[in-house]
């Protein structure tokens, strides 16, 4: 069907209004959460436990799990806003439906919530990057640069949240994924120790899942670390079987 | 093609056949069915509950894709290209699907963006229409303060802001009281009259017999008769006083109507000949 930049952009400026009319509301849960985890887990787990050593360099604790939080950050705000998000306004409020009536087909809604989202876990992003440089843990280079691809790993996160929106019947079924995937890869990917410590095994289960090359990548380019090639594709693949897949399965949920 | 073109049609449906399939089953919920909408024509669409109306205006909308026929709004197939001919296509769904995030201008203002209306335009015709629907000391509250029949009355407002030519309105009355009913009725009366092609659908009959130029009557997903309401009356009714004993020794003659039409060709009538 018919996408254009426009009918995407409409999309987006609905939800940047509703964003901007609780504006209070959106900047407590969008900047809450990152800044608890870079308050306890920087500043507070970081002072204990001071250097670490991550693929020959010697890092302090603090930057390390700093630029974890970054990518904790991409994968939080872009899975939970477009999971819950999505759910609510196809199953109960029916934006989707009414706005696939008008000028705007439904293709471009469903583009239009990832970049959303993805705008979204960008603000957050943009604030934590901004503490971590002046606080002199990130490269201001580095961040910089990382900027731009914490966009397109949200979008990864947002595709995947879209899909299990698509799949849930109930909105209580959201929860499934969540403990069954978000939380282990927030918890066993690289945001808070090195993967190295884990056993082999569980490092190349790790290794398949997303968030592993997200927080490797974004690592690398703050702390000037070198980028695992790999970690590019396995990145790449997920982007491209989370958007077409998420997007094939809302439209099958939407239309009959 | 041709044939249409010239008859000042808004509103083409061609056969359309709409089945909806599942792993387990498939089901055909529209069958075959055929009509056009003329400009400043009210066309209803009648029939019991599950007959196909939605599933019909969905397909219409080119919300839902179709098995098999053609939809025309204003010449221009909605499943070729949604984008052009929607852009004068006013929808009120059956479901409520106002976004509740908004306050009521807003949420017209809002919803005239996507047809592409500036914001000066959108503002004045939203105040408008507002006022028109009795909705105007409403206006900076948020929808979800609204009673259900308001909230009727602004998805109507709604599908309006975007200045159709072919408004679709599935069951818009359901749920109002009697006399908002007659607003409406109004309301749909002057937008007829304006030069719209409407596409109604109702479950009351003296609703049906009042607005609609023609009338449809759909059963299992087809078409049974379509005629004007007199015509179909004359047919299926008859021209003779009914005489119905409502209650016990309670006698009541009237003329034959709508719904004498409808309940015999869906299969519960008199069978009055
Ligand atoms: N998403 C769907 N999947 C499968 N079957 C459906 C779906 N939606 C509707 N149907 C079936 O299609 C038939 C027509 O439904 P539709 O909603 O079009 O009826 P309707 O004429 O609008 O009825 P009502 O007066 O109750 O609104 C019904 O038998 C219904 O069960
Ligand atoms: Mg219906």
């Amino acid at each position: 069907m018919q996408t254009t930049f426009w009918g995407i952009y409409c999309v987006w400026l609905r939800y940047f209004k509703v964003f901007r009319k609780s504006l209070i509301y959106g900047l407590v849960t969008t900047f809450t959460e990152p800044i608890l985890y870079l308050l306890s887990f920087g500043f507070g787990l970081g002072s204990l436990i001071g250097t670490i050593k991550v693929a020959g360099m010697t890092l302090t604790y603090k930057q390390f799990v700093f630029s974890g939080i970054v990518a904790q950050t991409v994968m939080f705000q872009g899975f939970f806003e477009a999971a819950y998000g999505s759910f609510i306004r196809m199953y109960y409020q029916k934006v989707f439906q009414a706005l696939a009536v008008t000028t705007i087909t439904i293709p471009e809604i469903l583009w239009g919530e990832i970049l959303w989202d993805a705008s979204k876990a960008s603000f957050s992003v943009f604030v934590i990057l901004l503490i971590g440089c002046l606080t002199g843990n990130f490269s201001v280079l580095g961040s910089v640069i990382v900027f731009p691809f914490c966009f397109i790993f949200a979008m990864l996160f947002a595709s995947l949240g879209l899909l299990v929106a698509a799949k849930a019947r109930t909105i209580e079924e959201i929860s499934y994924p969540q403990y069954l995937f978000i939380f282990p890869m927030f918890l066993f990917c690289g945001v808070f120790f090195p993967l190295e410590t884990l056993p082999k095994y569980v490092q190349w289960f790790a290794w398949l899942l997303p968030l592993t090359s997200v927080a490797s990548i974004i690592r690398s380019c703050l702390l000037g670390l070198p980028v695992i090639p790999i970690s590019i594709l396995i990145t790449t693949i997920w982007l491209i079987i989370l958007i077409t897949w998420s997007r094939r399965a809302m439209i099958n949920r939407l239309v009959k | 093609m041709e044939k249409y073109l010239s008859e000042n049609n808004l509103l083409v449906v061609e056969n359309l056949k709409k089945i909806y399939s599942s792993k387990k089953s498939s089901f055909t919920a529209v069958d075959d069915i055929s009509f056009t909408v003329k400009k400043g024509e009210c066309f209803g669409l009648l029939g019991p509950n599950g007959a196909g109306k939605s599933t019909s205006m969905n397909c219409i909308t080119g919300f839902y894709p179709i098995n098999h026929g053609k939809i025309l709004i204003n010449n221009i197939d909605v499943h070729k290209s949604p984008k052009l001919a929607r852009r004068f296509l006013g929808v009120c769904s059956q479901d409520d699907s106002l976004d509740t995030d908004f306050s009521v201008i807003d949420q017209m203002v809002t919803y005239a963006s996507y047809f592409g209306i500036d914001k000066k335009t959108a503002q004045e015709k939203s105040e408008s229409l507002l006022k028109r629907f009795f909705l105007d000391d409403k206006a900076k509250e948020n929808v979800e303060s609204l009673s259900g029949g308001m909230r009727r009355r602004l998805q109507v407002a709604r599908a309006l802001v975007g200045d159709p030519q072919v408004l679709i309105l599935d069951e818009p009355t359901t749920g109002l009281d009697p006399e908002v009913r007659r607003e409406l009725w109004d309301i749909i009366v002057e937008s007829r009259e304006k030069g719209m092609a409407i596409l109604l659908s109702t479950h009351y009959m003296d609703e049906a017999e009042r607005l609609c130029d023609r009338i449809a009557i759909l059963h299992n997903g087809k078409i049974l008769d379509c005629d004007t309401p007199q015509n179909l009356i004359t047919r299926h009714a008859g021209t003779n006083i009914i005489e119905e004993e409502i209650r016990p020794g309670m006698k009541w003659k009237r003329p034959p109507n709508i719904e004498d039409v409808y309940l015999n060709l869906t299969g519960r009538g008199l069978n009055i000949n």
